[in-house]
């Protein structure tokens, strides 16, 4: 009885959790019975996870992650600081729409990571070149969710800040900034993925450290294990980020949340 | 009777996207005496919004001029504030931070600003919830916090703008008493539109039926009922024969347009 109750109100966890243990047992073992594949090509959870083991208890791993970590929080600063205040000015003036819109939309339409090798010639293999392709990747989420929220703003609530003589800047920091947090924050989690893509491809096409590199080159020398853990980490580091944008936005933003007058 | 707020002939058209200008305002002109409470009632689309918006400053009429107290309006200031029919709070703000908006906005010192607010909030009973966010609270609260922050910047002016066409009937029942007794101790001049006779009669000193669009002024019914006003008073035949007379002269108006 208390057992189904908690299973009831925790379905969504244990369903999680069932289903990914479901898909790696079946993996484990159809990889070990029915097609025992040469590990050379392929592998299976075990031996992933006693790869995942080494690597945490070794030095390359951090080493690797601290590489892109710092260009991945460079580039995606970069795309806060600029993509905001753009995405802002653009919404509330139309002028500037007009005339930014046909660049962002060209470049928000197209695969972006066909010009990493340019970025890569004319900033280097080093953080700066793969901070400008996060850059470059995450910072159109920014410009267009913060556009979305200015054109979404209360129109009542900007009468409200006039009707007491607020100026244009009380009408920035008052009402269109924290009314586009929420699309602001929802824009992050776009941009966080986007940004991790911009790390990766950064590392596949150049460079000699990092996570992207990792994966390469023990994709190269067909050390699959070693790639696998590679692409869990990355996934693993994205969810979280993730969560934590979900759980931002709640912060920011509490009326969305309960929308009923109790 | 030197009047405070002088109206006159004003015309206002827009035109909404695509379509054919309208004329909401056309040779409008009104005069209301200081510590006045006047209503406006008329159809839907006769501009007595608009002429509140023209009032507080945030609309330019075509034509005419607008004083108040002498002076000519040009934009927003300190004697005027409105209460909006859909509250307009902040939904990221406290009800405290939500009520000090206005002094804020005019560079009030954050103690002095505390203060007001916590005096304000005290007297449209809101002080349990002070620290409460708009969407915790009922709607008639909700326009509490409404009527505090205009109030905080204690306006010379007061306009509403169907503030209470939001709620329940009782809870507009209730706000229309309250608004009555902080009427009567801080002798406010209060412009009030309205969709409804009752509280039109309720309330008012005077009642200005508007014309349908292009709204001009029909007719001005002085309100003599005696002050203060309670519940019980709108029971009484003399308040029926008031409401009787508005409806008579809206009537028209309302059936006019079909």
């Amino acid at each position: 009885m208390t057992v189904k109750k908690y299973l009831a109100e925790h379905r969504r966890l244990w369903l999680a959790l069932c289903s990914v243990f479901f898909l790696v047992t079946a993996w484990e073992l159809v990889l070990t019975y029915v097609f025992p594949v040469n590990p050379f090509f392929f592998t299976k959870p075990s031996l992933i996870a006693v790869a995942f083991k080494e690597q945490i208890q070794g030095a390359k791993l951090w080493h690797d992650l601290a590489v892109s970590s710092q260009a991945f929080l460079w580039g995606f600063s970069f795309a806060v600081i600029v993509g905001i205040p753009v995405g802002l000015v653009m919404g509330w003036r139309r002028r500037v729409e007009y005339t930014l819109d046909p660049f962002l939309t060209a470049l928000y339409a197209s695969p972006l990571v066909a010009l990493a090798p340019m970025f890569i010639i004319v900033f280097g293999v080093g953080v700066l070149g793969k901070a400008a392709l996060v850059f470059l990747l995450a910072v159109f989420p920014f410009v267009f969710n913060a556009f979305a929220g200015v054109k979404s703003t209360d129109s009542l609530l900007i009468n409200v800040i006039r009707s007491y003589g607020g100026s244009e800047k009380d009408l920035y920091l008052k009402v269109i900034l924290p009314s586009t947090m929420p699309y602001i924050i929802a824009g992050a989690r776009l941009a966080i993925g986007r940004g991790l893509v911009g790390i990766i491809v950064g590392e596949f096409y150049a460079a000699s450290e990092g996570i992207g590199f990792a994966i390469t080159q023990a994709g190269d020398t067909y050390r699959l294990p070693d790639m696998f853990v590679g692409i869990i980490i990355l996934s693993l580091i994205a969810v979280g980020l993730t969560e934590l944008m979900r759980k931002l936005e709640l912060m920011v933003a509490p009326w969305r949340a309960t929308d009923e007058v109790p | 009777m030197a009047s405070f707020i002088q109206a006159q002939n004003l015309t206002l058209s827009f035109r909404p996207k695509n379509r054919e200008s309208v004329t909401a305002l056309k040779n409008f002109s009104l005069e209301v005496g200081k510590g006045e409470f006047v209503s406006i009632v008329g159809p839907s689309g006769c501009g007595k919004s608009s002429f509140l918006n023209i009032l507080l400053g945030l609309i330019k009429p075509d034509s005419g001029e607008i004083q108040l107290n002498g002076t000519r309006i040009t934009g927003p200031g300190q004697e005027r504030a409105m209460v909006f029919q859909e509250f307009g709070l902040l939904p990221w703000r406290t009800v405290t931070a939500n009520v000090e908006l206005g002094l804020e906005l005019k560079g009030v010192a954050p103690t002095r600003r505390a203060e007001r607010a916590t005096e304000l909030i005290k007297l449209v009973g809101l002080k349990d919830f002070a620290s409460h966010y708009p969407h915790e609270l009922s709607g008639g609260m909700k326009q509490r916090v409404g009527l505090a922050r205009a109030l905080a910047t204690d306006p010379e002016v007061l306009l509403m703008d169907e503030p209470f066409a939001a709620l329940d009937a009782q809870t507009r029942d209730l706000m229309q008493m309250e608004l009555l007794q902080i009427w009567e101790h801080t002798k406010k001049t209060v412009l009030f539109v309205t969709h409804s006779i009752e509280e039109a009669a309720y309330l008012s000193d005077r009642v200005i039926v508007m014309s349908a669009r292009p709204g001009r002024t029909k007719d001005i019914l002085k309100i003599d009922l005696p002050r203060p006003r309670d519940y019980e008073m709108r029971l009484t035949p003399k308040f029926n024969e008031i409401k009787l007379r508005i409806w008579d002269v809206l009537k028209e108006e309302l059936t006019s347009r079909g």
